[in-house]
């Protein structure tokens, strides 16, 4: 069974976190990037089917159910912690490299779950893992914001362990399968769990609170994993929900919104995740193959450029020191292969043709078009345009070009990054110009063809007119320095009133008990010292020394004698 | 910008307005395949509408200062 369970992906991950310890220090960053590289290997070559069960209980796990969909989130979960390992190849901080790696080892476990109970342990187990990357970060922001963060993944892994408690206890199966749109108390209660790593406002605040503070490295896996690996389930779960087209949409448009507005370049970058999410919650609300497959291609897509995003915006956060555009300006000629990556990721994500954006985002509107879903499509056109504003031109503008307003001490980038940031901006290319690569893999047959006149046609002309629409109206734009309001507001406004009932309160009131509880043992002991002077005052003040500590002679003759009798009756019984 | 990055711009959009008369005059899947050069009209609506909107919601309630949740 031990031996067996190295065939699982998630294992050899999580394996990996424990051995990184063991392992000399020059060593271990190689070794980082060599057990994702077994699981990719591992994933490539598995067979269809489900592979590997474990009794539990009175239950059967399925620990590896392997299909089209799951094969694909796998292999771009385990590539991209190839290259999130690459990139923090640099880095000597075993915490930081351990948590990667099991979190890596926690998606890859919930892609290849067969059952609810697999799937609910490495869904919290990456929720635990990821937090470390926001600690690692030691600042006190970070410690917060991390613990904010692990909060509200508990409270979603709760909701969607309730859901699957009650799924189970109305005769629900254990086994993952896809579920009827019925707003039963389970069915809710499990798609608010996996709402919340979703994303969906309002349950979103945590993506755009805690990975701008996040580590440089560890946001490149954050971007990549916990969102996407509850897409995977949702696609699994609820295709075909129609509520979740309009909330796909209220997604895109609610993350540009802030995007838009944000001042730090990763909580830019981190509200264009909730934007995109929105994109392939839509199309899971449809349903129909082409749909499901849109979403698939776009959640592959989308954690290449994201996390090619990410790794630039941490590369000018390590190279300048800070991530505020109020702060930034002027330095394109300092990085000119820095800025090129970026925008190789910033035109994927824009949907330009030739890039892989454009080869996922049209298919999800192929899919809006064949169901007459005409609103949906033109929201959407609207989150692309808003997505081309603040990722493809608002930050590269305030970043790279506009007048500087601080004179930058540039700190070199290490190699190993610029190479992770080109391998991310080759695969963006490389799918964009041959998208059958991609399209091979996705779960269900395709003959999809985005290379058609009229896409073209659509994004040119928006893309154009957008960037025109941008020239004119940039100084609209807010790069001053403020923070954006959000439903964390809910918990993180309260907090201080919460901590005066909830902890200042009791602690005064337990203080208060304290002294006064002393206070009055202190007198006790006091008046014990002669108990005398209290019953009997006229005795003690009498002018009477009153030994109390002490016996008098014929006192001490009476016990002496009582002693001696004791003795000598226990000789008489004893003997 | 410098003017050769504006012709570029302009060549490219008056190139997809020419396959748009030509190549789709009677493409006619949605609605507003009939309005001409719908797209660069919803593209730079859109645009002028996303700033001025969110410009305003910034003012109105979701912008704040840096320490707001310190105070």
């Amino acid at each position: 069974m031990i031996v067996e369970l190295l065939s699982v992906p998630a294992i050899i991950l999580i394996l990996g976190a424990l051995i990184l310890p063991l392992i000399p220090e020059r060593l271990r960053s190689t070794a980082f990037v060599t057990f994702p590289v077994i699981a990719l290997a591992m994933i490539w070559t598995m067979p269809e089917g489900n592979l590997l069960q474990a009794p539990f209980a009175s239950y059967e796990l399925e620990l590896l159910a392997v299909d089209g969909l799951s094969r694909i989130f796998g292999i771009i979960f385990a590539l991209i912690t190839v290259i999130g390992g690459i990139y923090a190849f640099h880095i000597k901080d075993l915490g930081q490299q351990s948590s990667a790696l099991a979190y890596a080892g926690g998606a890859l476990g919930v892609t290849f779950a067969g059952d609810f109970f697999t799937l609910f342990i490495f869904w919290e187990i990456m929720a635990a893992a990821s937090s470390y990357l926001i600690w690692a970060r030691e600042t006190e922001e970070s410690a917060k914001a991390g613990m904010r963060y692990l909060l509200v993944h508990i409270f979603g892994g709760g909701l969607l362990f309730t859901g699957i408690l009650l799924h189970l206890a109305n005769g629900g199966s254990l086994y993952i399968d896809s579920i009827e749109p019925a707003y039963t108390a389970a069915n809710i209660f499990m798609l608010l769990g996996v709402a919340l790593n979703t994303a969906v406002p309002p349950l979103h605040a945590w993506l755009a609170d805690a990975y701008p503070k996040a580590t440089i490295t560890g946001a490149v896996f954050m971007c990549a994993l916990t969102t996407k690996s509850a897409v995977y389930v949702m696609i699994r779960l609820f295709p075909g929900w129609d509520i979740l087209i309009w909330v796909g949409v209220v997604m895109a448009i609610y993350g540009t919104i802030y995007a838009l507005l944000a001042n730090d370049i990763r909580e830019i970058l981190a509200y264009s995740i909730i934007s995109q999410i929105g994109y392939m919650v839509t199309a899971i609300g449809i349903g129909s193959e082409l749909a499901l497959n849109g979403a698939t291609a776009h959640a592959f897509n989308h954690i290449i450029y994201k996390s090619l995003l990410f790794m630039v915006a941490g590369a000018v956060i390590h190279a300048a020191g800070t991530s505020k555009l109020s702060e930034l300006g002027g330095l394109a000629k300092k990085m000119p292969l820095i800025l090129g990556l970026y925008m190789v990721g910033a035109l994927s994500i824009s949907g330009m043709p030739l890039l892989n954006g454009f080869v996922s985002k049209t298919m999800i509107s192929g899919a809006l078009g064949d169901a007459h879903l005409e609103w949906p499509i033109l929201l959407l056109l609207i989150a692309t345009i808003g997505t081309f504003l603040h990722t493809g031109l608002k930050l590269p503008y305030f970043t790279w070009f506009n007048e500087k307003k601080k004179d930058f001490e540039l700190s070199d980038i290490p190699t190993n990054m610029k190479v992770a940031m080109g391998i991310g901006a080759a695969f963006c290319i490389l799918l964009g110009v041959a998208p059958q690569l991609l399209y091979s893999q996705l779960p269900f047959p395709t003959d999809f063809q985005p290379f058609s006149v009229y896409n073209f046609v659509e994004m040119t002309q928006i893309l154009v007119l957008a960037f025109a629409g941008f020239w004119f109206l940039k100084n609209h734009m807010n790069v001053s320095n403020t923070i954006s309001l959000d439903t964390d507001w809910f918990y993180r406004r309260p907090a201080a009133i919460v901590r005066t009932i909830f902890v200042d309160f009791p602690n005064n009131l337990f203080g208060l008990a304290e002294t006064v509880t002393l206070s009055l043992a202190n007198k006790l002991s006091a008046i014990s010292k002669n108990p005398a002077r209290v019953l009997i005052p006229s005795f003690a003040m009498s002018g009477r020394e009153v030994k109390s500590d002490g016996f008098t002679a014929s006192m001490s003759a009476a016990l002496s004698f009582i002693l001696f009798a004791f003795i000598v009756a226990a000789l008489v019984v004893l003997l | 910008m410098k003017n050769w990055h504006w012709t570029v711009l302009g060549i490219l959009l008056i190139a997809s307005l020419i396959l748009e008369f030509t190549y789709l005059a009677d493409y006619a899947s949605h609605w507003w395949n009939h309005v001409p050069a719908f797209y660069a009209l919803w593209g730079g609506l859109g645009c002028a509408t996303l700033i001025f909107v969110t410009k305003g919601l910034g003012k109105f309630f979701i912008l704040s200062d840096e320490d707001y949740y310190d105070r």
